[in-house]
């Protein structure tokens, strides 16, 4: 929204820098988003009157002028454009004048003629784009005046921008109310106009108001004979400078009341309404009416509706209908103001999908005392303006005026919110100033609601209005004197930032990508029906994810697409599944995908790749952040290449998967065929009861280590043979650590040797080779017996 | 001494200091305490002496021949120490060489500012608690004092889902969900994700926030001032803050916490568009309306709410400019934290 200095200062005499407005209202609210000072570097530059206008001599686009700029001695200016001729008012540009694109005014000879000065187009002056010719002033203008004063653009301009909170400082009247209060200045108020005219309104037309909760006032006034015309150029001006194109003198007359006042109003054509009346009420199902902006909408009985005797004629508080308005042609204008309920407002315009300045101002409510005065200002202005003569009284079909709100204060309770200790008398001043109405007893004090305010219903709304007006800067600074119970980390929170700080110290990078996913993901991504958005962005966000795999994948493979192989990624993140009653069931997973080589590649080490391994180790580790046993098996993830993938599992509880991305996903040449990913269901994982730990007593006696080498057929099992060794080991096993896999020459092909390195140890004596022995040899034995297996030589 | 051991220990002690190896000084040993050496001859030459005299010559000589021994062999200690140590230092590596570890990975920018902000939180003494993103509208909205058709609802556009959930717009319906299971006092902080229908340079669509509130008995705006001050020098340093008057539907009074510019220093820039102020938290006095909605005596306790994007903090620390390069996964980004 714009406001006006120039427009305030009808209300209220101020004279700081409009800098210092801006910084007040600010702090109090209402945020001024930029100034607007058209004037500011526009210096020197006068209104100039064209004495003569001849060719220049040597050149035959050029003229040479001649031009008073009311100092007594003519100017020579050379000048370039085609559109003006002696005795024509132009802005001057005198020597030493800097324009706004930057450009100095020079003493300067042009095409061998001396010029002392520059005649300018608006787009000179910074005002338009306008460059066809010279800006030609209106003929009243003062020769020798300055043009900044002349053109009106000493004024300056706010942009201000509302919390839905304040409807009531929409309009030049409501921000000069919080300016009077915040710089204590007595705020002027328009001489209230009389509804006085020829015969009396009540004769001429009606208003029958069938939904007083909808619309709980509804007024009208006359004027007849109205000349349709064009606005005054002060009209023009207030109106374009808020950034609103003028349209007639009676239209533009509606908006004015509602930027000055804050109350929207509503011209008709009287002659066009069916029956010369008003009735308000809701819209028959299917009823039609085509809008101010020429679209025909289809209304329901959700809306209500301003109509004639016949059909409806504007979309209550919204926009008026196309047929009736005012037009140049119109001589008797129906003036409607009236006050409406917000909800129904902001219902309508939602569903038709149409905001107007008017509809936002009823949804953040308007001022109910305001419809008389509303409709007094502007029949006075039509009268004035263009000639129209008011019919006497206004319709005032206002059924059940509503009771000052009146709310409790407790000065105590001011303290005790603020902390800060004012005197009630202090709290009643501002309260006053605020044009409340105050009723002080001791304590506690009464307070009457202006009915412009609706935002304050309840004592907190009225401290707040206290501390707006004394100032938060000067509320004191300190700390809350509570005590509160310590609270720890949950497991999960824990086991996230272990994880996180886990990764990142092995190479990862985080990455977080959007919780939305395109309806498009391939079907092997999907994990069960994901949660479609009713009212997504786009097709690529149109669901939530239901694993953090597609969002790994896609990362993976754009950054292949830059040319960038080797990745290390994670995310933790919330994933999103319909529970049985369809609605959201979330749990926060991790993810990880890699690509290129696991180590680091560099003039000691070569490339070593990252395979299924190296990503069962990771989880692995990050099991045992738990603490917890991660266990393995095949898996059968349609998006992990049916070979290389295991499953995660806890006990009997899938936890995730962990494998090669499915070659069917790999959409391009670039993309290498090793790139791994993995998921695990972090708050199951969470969930696990870690074991409890208890101290076992550092060996005392010396532990003795034999290795095994075994051939074992390549579709046999580690598994088995740990649980072999393990069984046959017994207690004295303290350790079985697999350090070598061999296949390929000198060894039958079908199978490949494991070796074993075992490690024996008593709790209380030196164990002998005569011990360790048979144990070996049953574990040999059973090996061949039940695994097919043999002993290396 | 006698004049002979005198001549003797002074020759030595010449020879000594022209030693320069290991190997020098057993060639002294040997040249002086061999079986051939002068102290030898000495002592075969006590014979000749008179019987009176013997005594006191032998122990002259062996007093010598120990001052010898234990000179010979500090000499020998030395230079084999030394020589140890030219050995030590042969095949000596360049120290320019780059080392071989594993580069260490990087946490996600906005994940780093989120911890570093609820680390300070967590050291004033809160404690961090968690929400849903899909929500119910009552927590996300009604819970808050956010009727349904309110003019606040236009300040966040919301995704919907089709089940009539919400995905939350702010972390505020987690202060609902805290308050409905535990009682006053407690200060808490609530990280995570939440989500608004608008995307550009600026905006998008999921970011993150953090949300904080504190409810007691007696707990006033001018500790709301306090403790988001204490944050705000820890976060950005000693510099000005400025709390000025604003609107959220579930505080009352509400503020906005703006904090002097990190570029300029309040003299105005690009960054701060010339205000030489940078918007960092809206904050408020609870709202009495939200504590009836959770069952808290509105007379018995007061709080302060407040909330912060993490994604502007995490751009204005680290010079970002667009958000969506947060979310597009870029190691080349990445890599940079």
């Amino acid at each position: 929204m714009k406001i006006l200095l120039s427009w305030l200062r009808d209300y209220i005499d101020i004279q700081v820098p409009p800098q210092k407005i801006a910084d007040a209202l600010l702090m109090a609210g209402i945020e001024v988003e930029a100034i607007h000072e058209p004037g500011k570097h526009l210096r020197k530059v006068v209104v100039g009157q064209v004495l003569t206008r001849d060719k220049h001599p040597n050149a035959d686009k050029l003229s040479l002028c001649t031009v008073d700029v009311g100092t007594g001695t003519p100017l020579q200016i050379v000048c370039g454009a085609p559109n003006h001729q002696a005795g024509d008012k132009v802005p001057t540009a005198l020597v030493g004048a800097v324009l706004p694109s930057g450009f100095e005014i020079r003493v300067a000879k042009i095409r061998g003629v001396e010029s002392s000065g520059m005649l300018c187009s608006k787009k000179e002056l910074g005002i338009s784009d306008d460059h066809s010719g010279l800006y030609i002033l209106p003929p009243d203008a003062k020769v020798g005046e300055d043009i900044v004063k002349t053109l009106g653009m000493d004024d300056v301009t706010f942009e201000i921008s509302v919390t839905p909170n304040r409807g009531d400082v929409l309009s030049h009247l409501g921000i000069a109310r919080d300016l009077s209060a915040l710089f204590n200045l007595p705020l002027h108020r328009n001489s209230l106009d009389e509804a006085t005219g020829e015969d009396d309104v009540r004769a001429l037309t009606s208003v029958t108001l069938d939904e007083p909760d909808l619309c709980p006032r509804y007024g009208a006034r006359l004027v007849r004979d109205v000349e349709v015309g064009e606005s005054p150029r002060w009209l023009k001006d207030r109106l374009e400078k808020v950034g609103i194109r003028s349209i007639n003198s009676v239209v533009d007359i509606t908006n004015y009341v509602m930027l000055d006042i804050g109350h929207p109003m509503h011209a008709f054509d009287f002659d066009r309404l069916a029956g010369h009346r008003i009735v308000v009420r809701r819209a028959a199902p299917g009823e039609k009416l085509q809008s101010l902006d020429a679209v025909h909408r289809t209304l329901d009985p959700s809306m209500l509706v301003i109509a004639d005797a016949q059909k409806p004629v504007a979309i209550a508080g919204v926009m008026g209908g196309e047929e009736t308005g005012v037009t140049t042609t119109t001589r008797n204008v129906l003036l409607e103001a009236a006050c409406f309920d917000p909800v129904c407002i902001r219902k309508t315009a939602k569903t038709l999908g149409m905001m107007s300045d008017s509809s936002y101002r009823f949804e953040r409510g308007t001022n109910i005392d305001n419809v008389p005065i509303a409709l007094n200002l502007a029949a006075r202005l039509i009268k004035d303006l263009a000639g129209g003569r008011p019919a006497a009284g206004l319709i005032d079909a206002f059924p059940a005026p509503p009771p000052l709100k009146r709310i409790l204060l407790r000065t105590r309770r001011v303290a005790r919110v603020l902390g800060i200790d004012l005197k009630p008398a202090q709290i009643e001043t501002l309260l006053l100033r605020l044009k409340f109405e105050v009723t002080r007893n001791g304590e506690e004090i009464w307070v009457g609601v202006p009915p412009f305010r609706h935002d304050i219903d309840q004592e907190a709304d009225l401290i707040e209005e206290v501390a707006r007006l004394y100032g938060y800067e000067h509320i004191p600074v300190t700390l809350p004197a509570l005590f509160s119970q310590p609270v720890l980390p949950t497991p999960l929170q824990k086991l996230v930032r272990r994880t996180r700080d886990y990764l990142v110290d092995q190479g990862f990078h985080e990455i977080i990508s959007y919780s939305f996913i395109p309806a498009s993901i391939p079907p092997i991504l999907r994990e069960g029906p994901p949660l479609p958005l009713k009212n997504p962005l786009s097709d690529e966000q149109a669901h939530l994810r239901t694993s953090l795999l597609w969002g790994m994948i896609d990362a993976l493979t754009r950054n292949i697409f830059s040319d960038e192989y080797e990745l290390r990624f994670f995310e933790t993140g919330r994933v999103f599944q319909p529970d049985a009653s369809g609605f959201t069931r979330e749990a926060d997973r991790l993810c990880l995908g890699c690509c290129g080589p696991a180590n680091p590649v560099d003039w000691r080490h070569s490339r070593e790749p990252f395979d299924l391994f190296r990503l069962k180790g990771l989880l692995s580790r990050i099991g045992a952040l738990v603490p917890t046993d991660l266990e393995f098996a095949r898996g059968t993830h349609p998006a992990l290449h049916p070979a290389r993938q295991f499953e995660v599992t806890m006990g009997n509880r899938r936890l995730g998967v962990v494998g090669q991305i499915h070659p069917q996903l790999r959409t391009n040449k670039k993309i290498p065929e090793d790139w791994f990913v993995a998921e695990l269901d972090l708050t199951a994982l969470a969930a696990a009861k870690p074991a409890r730990r208890l101290m076992q007593p550092i060996p005392e006696f010396p532990a003795i280590r034999r290795d095994l080498a075994i051939l074992l057929p390549k579709t046999g099992s580690y598994q088995a043979v740990r649980q072999i060794v393990q069984e046959a080991g017994g207690e004295i096993l303290e350790k079985c650590t697999l350090f070598d896999i061999y296949e390929g020459k000198g060894i039958d092909p079908d199978r490949r040797s494991l070796a074993l390195g075992l490690t024996f140890r008593a709790k209380d004596r030196t164990l002998k080779d005569e011990e360790i022995q048979p144990r070996v040899d049953a574990m040999v034995k059973k090996i061949t017996e039940r695994l097919q297996g043999k002993l290396r030589d | 001494m006698s004049d002979q051991s005198e001549i003797l220990w002074n020759q030595f002690e010449e020879e000594r200091r022209q030693a320069a190896s290991s190997k020098d000084a057993e060639a002294l040993r040997v040249k002086y305490l061999g079986k051939k050496g002068p102290v030898s001859a000495l002592l075969k030459n006590l014979g000749a002496l008179p019987p009176d005299q013997r005594k006191a010559a032998g122990e002259a000589i062996n007093r010598l021949k120990a001052r010898l021994e234990e000179s010979v062999e500090a000499l020998m200690q030395e230079w084999s120490g030394r020589e140890e140590e030219a050995k030590l230092k042969t095949d000596l590596p360049d120290p320019s060489l780059p080392g071989t570890a594993l580069p260490l990975g990087t946490l996600h920018p906005v994940t780093q500012i989120g911890l570093e902000v609820a680390a300070i939180f967590v050291s004033m003494g809160f404690f961090l608690a968690e929400g849903p993103e899909a929500e119910d509208e009552y927590y996300n909205f009604e819970a808050l004092n956010v009727p349904k058709h309110h003019p606040a609802r236009d300040m966040q556009d919301t995704f919907y889902l089709e089940n009539g959930q919400v995905l939350r717009t702010q972390t505020s319906p987690v202060q609902i969900r805290t308050m409905e299971t535990i009682k006053p006092p407690f200060k808490m902080v609530a990280l995570g994700k939440v989500y608004r229908r608008d995307s550009d340079i600026t905006h998008s669509p999921m970011f993150s926030q953090m949300e904080g509130l504190v409810v007691g008995e007696n707990v006033t705006m001018a500790d709301l001032k306090g403790t988001l001050a204490a944050f705000a020098e820890k976060m950005f340093g000693k510099r000005l803050t400025r709390f000025r008057a604003s609107y959220f539907p579930f505080t009352e009074p509400s503020a906005e916490m703006d904090v002097q510019c990190i570029f300029c220093e309040g003299k105005g820039c690009r960054v701060c568009k010339n205000t030489g102020w940078m918007e960092i938290l809206g904050c408020g006095m609870v709202n009495p309306r939200v504590f009836e909605a959770v069952k808290y005596d509105p007379e018995k306790y007061t709080g302060f709410a407040f909330g912060m994007g993490i994604e502007r903090m995490a751009m204005q620390r680290f010079g970002i400019h667009d958000i969506r390069l947060l979310f597009n996964s870029d190691v080349r980004f990445l890599r940079q934290f």
